[in-house]
């Protein structure tokens, strides 16, 4: 490799006019690539169902992408640090029940609520970290384990009953005008906020790019003097604390109404988006902004095969392929890498 | 300081001794290293020098002895301590994290930081300066590691240890996997290092390298440090006689071998990038060693002959065919079998009782059809060949991890003989194995070919290569370049395989030896 | 995954206890951790004792008799079929593990459906067709695991995407119940066994229509056969296997194959079960998928490949199966279903847990 000296992209910290990238580019290929392809999604479905490029079916999309891609953010964490969690769904669950029930029946108000939604997920996902880092057991196993026993508390609470009447007060996170700003919906743009809080955490923080050395390998981070346990449990707390946050956009898009299916099937959502994103489930190597673009590509699938009045089940299996082909595609450049040297 | 050179003195070492339980890594000791100096560490295998460096790294206590660092005496008894001091080490595989960039792996546990975020500027400065410091040409930092070359990464780790502010670095085998113009490179590197006052220790088998860079050399031989000498005036051969001490071959009764065909021929066969003209010929009864330093090719050699990666030029031939093995399965079909090097990762299935790993692979043989395992043949076979081996075992269905290494070595030795094997190759037949062991298994291996076996040994344990074979090919850079017969010295095989005739003084022009 | 996973260690290696000989006590106490059909048998009694004891307490809403074991052992059935599913994969090794298996279900009972109660083919023909379909279902996985190297969760999460998607659209999301499906209730009813049936209760037909069989079959596939060997084999040490001469991919694939098969086995069973073919059979709540990987490593089966055993698994499988039944009877109405998760999520957490301790300690469990 030889020195380069090509006139650098506007790049964040590069302060010279010259001289190398001292940075990463800010968009991988594969970014690009999920963003060429949503795009052209959007302009095929526009064309087959004219409804489709509108602000009415625009707006949804966004709104159900919100929480999905936020919990995508603290899973992007949890894969690149080599783990995984199987149990925000049913985390989804317990926060959103709890939620519900304080703004019903205790008229708590909705910062508090939040609050109190936040730090819930925040101490299941403690919960998860804890038997992982130091259980010294595979995070399958224990989240599967949690998975059954965050909904066992989850419908405790429920006591087999709906939570009905839910106050207005969400709908600034909801489907109409108070939800909204600048035409994106209030969720997704705390959503992208956050991302990009997170993003600008794992690019520019030594504490980020430790999460890094410890999916590429867990053991030489130890040696190099990284607390590999510490920053095992943060990914699991983080990823739990935005499952609480979640929770309130997932409960204000629905009806005032909230049954126990919140949060089903959340947990497989999630990860196809971050591994259609690009973030290798091996660890190592991943970012936000894919889980985003993921995320985006999946709900575009989703809202794209009810628009087109397919069998909305359809788009189970295009996300089934869609993860099949980024993993081949992570596992490609793994081996062309090292065929490489 | 010993090489006269007025140079202060960076280590001592005195009076090192360390036990693992019976056995002594090593007796006694004594070492001294000056600064800006490359000192060259030598010695065969179980000779002590990986324990010694490990001892100096921190990754284990010396049992005696004291360690002097620029002049103070210091205790190493971890390596925090180490690291502390200024000590790093470069291993052969490079541990760096392939998806980080090169300045995050250097920096990685002391990032440069400007308030909360990491200041890349300063650190892709200070990547600038190190490589500059070295003298190899700045690249694109934000790479991820894992798209460099091999001596590239090599050049990163070391780079990571001066970020360190290494006093005294430790390289183990560097020029192993390199080619002779990178090699060239981490020469140039070396010397810079040097200029700029770290201490060397260069830890290497191939002896004529040393001359191009080394000052100083120290030999262990059995456990103990037999002496330092400046490079000057030494050859290849002087180096090796005192690596070796003198040891006279046992004599071994000599064995006929009956002037058969070969039974498998190599003729021109190469495997690009690993070894290339590789000529020789086992016949039936013959045991045939193949001889050679740690990346010279000989592991490669005998795992192309066992189909593990297929040549890619020349020929091979079973009893005149010509044959193509693209797998151990296909290989074993040939009649072929081989002896994995390392037991635990390509031999044994660790929790499984002996008769399943010695059956495992020849399932074919001992079942019905082909499907219904026939247990009571296996049993058989099993009990059969552990007598024959003397395996040490009260039953054949004990799991293999119970065995000591001679005896475990013994059942994946007894997987390859289910089936009779026109060819058996030995890849380190008695690595890791204690000394009593190793006789026996040299036994089994002389009435294997008694048997008309064609046997063929690869190996870096020279002793053992000259007491076992009866004819000893050195490999040497992808090649085999010389052939011994019985009662070859020590030494001569060793500067072959070391390069001996191929010195070079620190200027570049050759020595005689 | 993590490197917080365990790697078996060698049993030679593991640390003893100073060297004197065990007390009565501790050998007790390290057989128990150890052999895990002894555990397993412990905590049958033990749930046994308990549950009984409610009984006759009058605690419970209905009386935990041998009359109401037996009859659940219905759901046993392809709860254990599905673990030794889940067994023949996981040992295979390289993180081996199907999460498709309840999707597969529900795929396979679908076509099931189709062809025997809306084409009216023969019931043998469609027996055979869904186990075919299965054991296809099974390698897609196979090729993609095995021979191209995906990582295994990952790839059956998709496939359970993929095939749960495919099991509701095929019919509109609507199962399907023709009169001959309804006949095959038949298949799984309670029977009286002949010549001793008076005194025991009445046991499900299903356990020795499609249980026993079962686990006869691969219990010799596994401890009889080459490919049981070879299976263990690649387990244990992949490496090794190669360098033996084993085909390690096509062992591998085979692996995914039979589960499949297994699940598509099971399809049927559960078809003539419900008396009905539901898209959502082997995907409804959490799926089944999570229940047989429960059983099969709460049944010894090590979740890093090389050990398990199919005694493990039908003792676990039953010791589930009771457990779940006594549960809900200690609650009113489906209220006891929230419990069986807490059981099973409990269950999953200790015996993970418990696999990892005795692995590192006393190198792995027999």
């Amino acid at each position: 490799m030889t020195a380069t000296s090509s006139p650098p992209p506007r790049t964040r910290g590069a302060r010279r006019a010259r001289g190398p990238r001292v940075i990463a580019p800010l968009v991988s290929g594969q970014e690009i690539v999920l963003l060429a392809v949503i795009a052209v999604l959007w302009v095929v479905l526009g064309f087959a169902t004219p409804a489709f490029l509108t602000a009415g079916s625009l707006r949804p999309l966004f709104i159900e992408v919100a929480p999905i891609a936020l919990i995508g953010v603290g899973m992007t964490l949890v894969i690149v640090a080599a783990g995984i969690d199987v149990s925000v769904g049913s985390q989804m669950m317990v926060c959103g029940v709890i939620t519900a029930r304080l703004l019903v029946e205790a008229h708590v108000p909705l910062p508090l609520a939040a609050l109190v939604s936040v730090l819930v997920g925040a101490v299941m996902g403690a919960v998860n970290g804890v038997l992982i880092a130091w259980g010294r057991v595979h995070a399958i196993i224990i989240t599967f384990g949690t998975l059954n026993l965050f909904q066992f508390v989850g419908r405790q609470i429920f006591g087999s009953q709906t939570v009905n009447g839910i106050p207005a007060t969400l709908d600034v996170f909801g489907r109409g005008e108070p939800g909204q700003t600048l035409g994106l919906p209030h969720s997704f743009l705390l959503t992208a906020v956050i991302a990009g809080v997170v993003w600008w955490y794992l690019r520019q923080t030594p504490g980020g790019r430790h999460f890094y050395a410890i999916g590429g390998d867990a053991l030489a981070a130890e040696l190099a003097g990284i607390r590999v346990r510490r920053r095992v449990l943060l990914a699991y707390v983080v990823t739990g604390a935005l499952v609480g946050l979640a929770a309130i956009f997932t409960i204000a898009k629905g009806t005032t109404t909230l049954d126990q299916s919140i949060g089903a099937g959340e947990e497989l959502a999630v990860i196809a988006a971050v591994i259609i994103g690009g973030t290798s489930i091996m660890g190592g190597r991943g970012s936000v902004l894919g889980t985003i673009l993921g995320a985006l590509l999946v709900q575009t699938v989703t809202s794209g095969v009810t628009q087109l009045g397919w069998p909305s089940n359809l788009s189970d299996l295009f996300v089934g392929v869609f993860v099949i082909v980024a993993v081949g595609t992570d596992l490609l450049r793994q081996r062309t890498r090292r065929a490489a040297r | 300081m010993a090489d006269g050179s007025g140079r202060a003195q960076r280590l001592a070492m005195t009076g090192i001794a360390k036990r693992y339980g019976a056995v002594r890594a090593i007796r006694h000791a004594d070492i001294e290293v000056a600064a800006g100096s490359v000192h060259a560490l030598v010695g065969e295998n179980g000779a002590g020098k990986s324990t010694l460096i490990k001892i100096l790294s921190g990754a284990v206590t010396a049992d005696s002895g004291t360690i002097a660092f620029d002049g103070e005496p210091v205790q190493i008894t971890g390596t925090t301590d180490a690291i502390g001091l200024g000590i790093a080490t470069v291993y052969q595989e490079p541990a760096l994290f392939a998806e980080l960039s090169v300045s995050e792996n250097i920096f990685l546990g002391r990032e440069l930081r400007t308030g909360p975020r990491i200041d890349w500027a300063a650190q892709h400065a200070k990547v600038v300066e190190l490589l500059d410091l070295l003298g190899v040409p700045v690249r694109d930092a934000t790479a991820p590691v894992g798209t460099l070359s091999i001596a590239e990464q090599q050049q990163v780790s070391i780079a990571k240890a001066l970020a360190g502010d290494a006093k005294l670095l430790i390289l183990d085998e560097p020029s192993a996997i390199l080619t002779d113009s990178e090699i060239d490179v981490l020469f140039g590197v070396i010397r810079r290092l040097t200029e700029s006052g770290v201490a060397v220790v260069y830890i290497s088998h191939r002896l004529d390298e040393l001359f191009r860079i080394a000052d100083a050399v120290t030999v262990m031989r059995d456990g103990a440090t037999v002496g330092t000498y400046p490079l000057a005036g030494l050859s290849v051969r002087e180096i090796a006689e005192l690596m070796v001490g003198g040891i006279l071959n046992e004599d071994r009764p000599a064995r006929t071998v009956a002037d058969a065909p070969p039974r498998l021929e190599l003729e021109s066969l190469g495997l690009a990038g690993k070894f290339h003209d590789v000529d020789l010929a086992v016949r039936p009864g013959e045991i045939v060693g193949l001889y050679g330093l740690v990346g010279s090719g000989v592991a490669e050699i005998a795992n192309t002959v066992y189909g593990i990666e297929p040549a890619t030029s020349g020929e091979i031939r079973l009893s005149g065919k010509a044959v193509r093995p693209t797998s151990p399965r296909h290989a074993q079909r040939l009649g072929i079998a081989l002896l994995p090097a390392d037991r635990k990762r390509q031999g044994m299935f660790a929790f499984q009782p002996i008769a399943f790993n010695i059956s495992i692979g020849h399932l074919g043989v001992l079942s019905k059809f082909a499907f219904w395992v026939d247990r009571a043949g296996e049993r058989r076979v099993a009990r059969e060949l552990i007598e024959r081996l003397a395996v040490r075992t009260p039953s054949e269905r004990q799991p293999i991890g119970a065995l000591s290494g001679g005896n475990s070595q013994k059942v994946v030795l007894a997987r390859q003989l289910v089936e009779r094997p026109d060819v058996l190759v030995l890849a380190e037949p008695t690595q890791g194995v204690d000394v009593g062991a190793k006789e026996e298994i040299h036994r089994i291996i002389d009435a294997l070919a008694a048997e008309g076996t064609a046997v063929l040994v690869a190996t870096s344990d020279l002793p053992e290569a000259l007491r076992i074979a009866d004819r000893l090919l050195v490999v040497r850079g992808g090649t085999t370049i010389a052939e011994f017969g019985r009662g070859a010295s020590q030494v001569d095989v060793l500067a072959a395989a070391a390069g001996a005739g191929e010195e070079a003084a620190p200027d570049g022009s050759e020595v005689t030896a | 995954m993590t490197t917080t996973a365990p790697s078996p260690s060698n049993p030679a290696e593991a640390p003893d206890n100073g060297g004197d000989a065990p007390g009565p006590l501790l050998r007790a106490w390290r057989a128990i951790l150890t052999r895990r059909e002894l555990l397993l048998v412990i905590l049958l009694v033990v749930v046994l004792v308990w549950m009984t004891a409610l009984s006759y307490g009058g605690y419970l809403t209905g009386p935990y008799d041998p009359d109401y074991l037996a009859t659940s052992l219905v759901d046993a059935v392809p709860l254990a079929m599905l673990a030794l599913a889940e067994l023949l994969v996981i040992v295979s090794g390289r993180g081996g593990i199907d999460l498709s298996i309840g999707s597969i279900v529900s795929l396979t009972g679908m076509v099931f459906g189709i062809v025997h109660g809306l084409w009216g083919w023969p019931v043998a023909a469609a027996i055979l067709l869904a186990v075919l379909v299965g054991g296809l279902l099974g390698a897609v996985n196979g090729v993609l695991i095995a021979w191209l190297g995906f990582p295994a969760l990952i790839t059956t999460l998709a496939t359970y995407y993929a095939y749960r998607s495919l099991a509701l659209v095929i019919n509109a999301q609507k199962p399907i119940s023709t009169p001959n499906i309804q006949s095959l209730y038949s298949l799984t009813g309670a029977v009286e066994i002949p010549v001793i049936g008076h005194d025991i209760p009445n046991v499900p037909l299903g356990v020795f229509t499609f249980l026993v069989p079962t686990l006869v079959v691969v219990w010799l596939l596994l401890q009889r056969t080459t490919y049981g060997r070879r299976l263990f084999a690649i387990g244990t040490n992949d490496v090794a296997a190669t360098w033996s001469g084993v085909p390690v991919a096509r062992t591998r694939l085979l692996a995914y194959v039979l589960a499949g098969v297994l699940a598509g086995v099971v399809a049927v069973y559960v078809t003539g079960q419900f008396a009905s073919a539901r898209p959502d059979a082997g995907t409804s709540g959490n799926g089944l998928a999570l229940p047989a990987i429960t059983i099969a490593v709460l049944g010894g089966v090590a979740i890093t490949g090389g050990i398990g055993r199919v005694s493990g698994v039908l003792l676990a499988a039953v010791l589930i199966t009771w457990l779940d039944a006594g549960i809900l009877l200690m609650f009113e109405g489906n209220d006891g279903t929230q419990f069986q998760l807490l059981a099973l999520g409990a269950v999953l957490v200790f015996c993970a847990l418990l696999n990892s301790f005795t692995t590192r300690r006393y190198g792995g469990t027999r």
